[in-house]
């Protein structure tokens, strides 16, 4: 034990040290508080202090590791909120009041197209979302009455070109440049049909 | 490794693997998992006290359907904890289980079962900070998180080793939480004891990491 202390250098110290008062205060704060909302928002808190742990490690690896800890903790706490929300019955829609915007019938047509026409030439991650945006504005600006089990389908497919693409990377690395084809395509369609769910989110429960 | 190595399966440099230990535990879970997919949800019944009387509890289908799916997700997560060759890897199973327990009852209408899963979820999210702090100190002390690796070097640290076991702690306490209210309080019997058994076989599998690095 003394070893392991002795043994790290200085700055990884003074850090592993910062972050365990970090996470000493907000395990304090999540002790002191009574009301269940503001418990699961200190948990949040009390998560983000863990990842600044990984990040201590400082290394490309820090990234690999933080992602999946992000992911998981976002699955965690939107689990929970929504029992809280089943708990406490509080799962009613509001009444929507449409605010008719003259710009929003035009411009989302063209500046979509252009979107998505520049995020299918960039492909990948950064391609989808931004070929997304433009789908999202879209949605938003045209009250379409969209079938949006196909676009899921779309991004279910795409989801398995995905996986297919790293099993490729994985068994066959000599197909590098197919596989990270595969995988682009699909990320990008995956992200693109996930953004665009965003543009139909009009809170009237449709 | 405790017990002789019956299987490797690498996967890029993760190298996934059953020992002589684990390949029970893997058995386990197969065995709990194929439970879960052929078995009905049960119909529990109450006796009226003072009269002959009884009540019985139906499942809902598509809540049967739901606990169904969520118990054989936390089934193939529990697989993946025990043949895992890596640390992080435990680590992040170790936490979808702790999701996937509060999935299994998450279904239920009843408040005192929302309740118990609604404590459960905060400690599940609280024990991610020690779980995979564990994992981070130990990959800035050693370099690796390969189980294989660090069974080889050794030089884990007391401390890493400790807050990885407090994260199972809090990610393997679900029986003691939602566990008991929900069979005490609601039904949906054999894709309960998929919380359980996943706990168990978590906590099993920690102390086979334990003793190896």
């Amino acid at each position: 034990m003394m070893e392991f202390i002795a043994d790290m250098d200085l700055i990884y110290k003074i850090g592993l040290a910062v972050a365990f008062l970090a996470i000493l205060i907000s395990f304090t704060a999540f002790v002191r508080e009574k009301e269940d909302i503001h418990k699961l928002i200190i948990v949040d808190l009390i998560e983000l202090t863990g990842l600044v742990v990984i990040a201590l490690i400082a290394t490309d690896l820090a990234e690999a590791l933080i992602l999946p800890g992000l992911v998981v903790g976002v699955a965690e706490i939107l689990a929970v909120s929504e029992l809280w929300l089943t708990k406490e019955g509080l799962q009613r829609v509001p009444t929507v009041k449409r605010a008719d915007i003259e710009v929003l019938h035009t411009a989302p047509k063209i500046i979509g197209a252009l979107l998505a026409a520049y995020g299918i030439f960039l492909t990948g991650f950064t391609g989808g979302l931004i070929a997304g945006l433009g789908l999202a504005l879209f949605f938003l600006g045209m009250n379409t009455s969209e079938n949006f089990s196909s676009s899921e389908s779309a991004s279910g497919y795409a989801w398995a070109l995905w996986v297919l693409g790293f099993l490729v990377f994985m068994i066959f690395p000599s197909q590098w440049f197919f596989a990270l084809m595969l995988a682009a395509v699909g990320i990008m369609i995956k992200v693109m049909a996930k953004i665009s769910l965003v543009g139909t989110m009009r809170g009237d429960g449709s | 490794m405790i017990g002789a190595i019956l299987l490797e399966i690498p996967f890029g440099d993760m190298v996934h693997y059953l020992s002589e230990y684990t390949v029970v535990l893997f058995a386990f879970a197969v065995i709990f998992v194929l439970l879960a997919i052929v078995s009905l949800p049960e119909k529990p019944i109450d006796i009226v006290f003072g009269t002959d009387g009884y009540t019985v509890k139906e499942t809902p289908k598509d809540l049967g359907k739901f606990q169904r799916f969520m118990a054989i997700a936390c089934g193939i997560a529990t697989m993946g904890v025990i043949i895992t060759g890596d640390v992080f890897n435990f680590t992040l199973l170790a936490a979808i289980i702790g999701v996937l327990n509060i999935g299994i009852v998450a279904g239920v209408k009843n408040r005192h079962v929302l309740s118990a899963a609604f404590s459960y979820g905060l400690v599940v999210m609280m024990a991610t900070v020690p779980l995979f702090a564990g994992a981070a100190i130990i990959l800035a002390t050693t370099g690796t998180l390969s189980i294989w690796e660090l069974a080889a070097t050794g030089g884990v640290p007391i401390v890493a080793k400790l807050l990885l076991l407090i994260g199972v702690f809090g990610e393997g306490m679900a029986p003691f939480y939602i566990g008991k209210a929900e069979i005490t309080r609601a039904s949906g019997a054999p894709y309960i004891l998929m919380i359980h058994v996943s706990s168990l076989l978590l906590f099993l599998r920690l102390v086979e990491i334990l003793l190896t690095v």
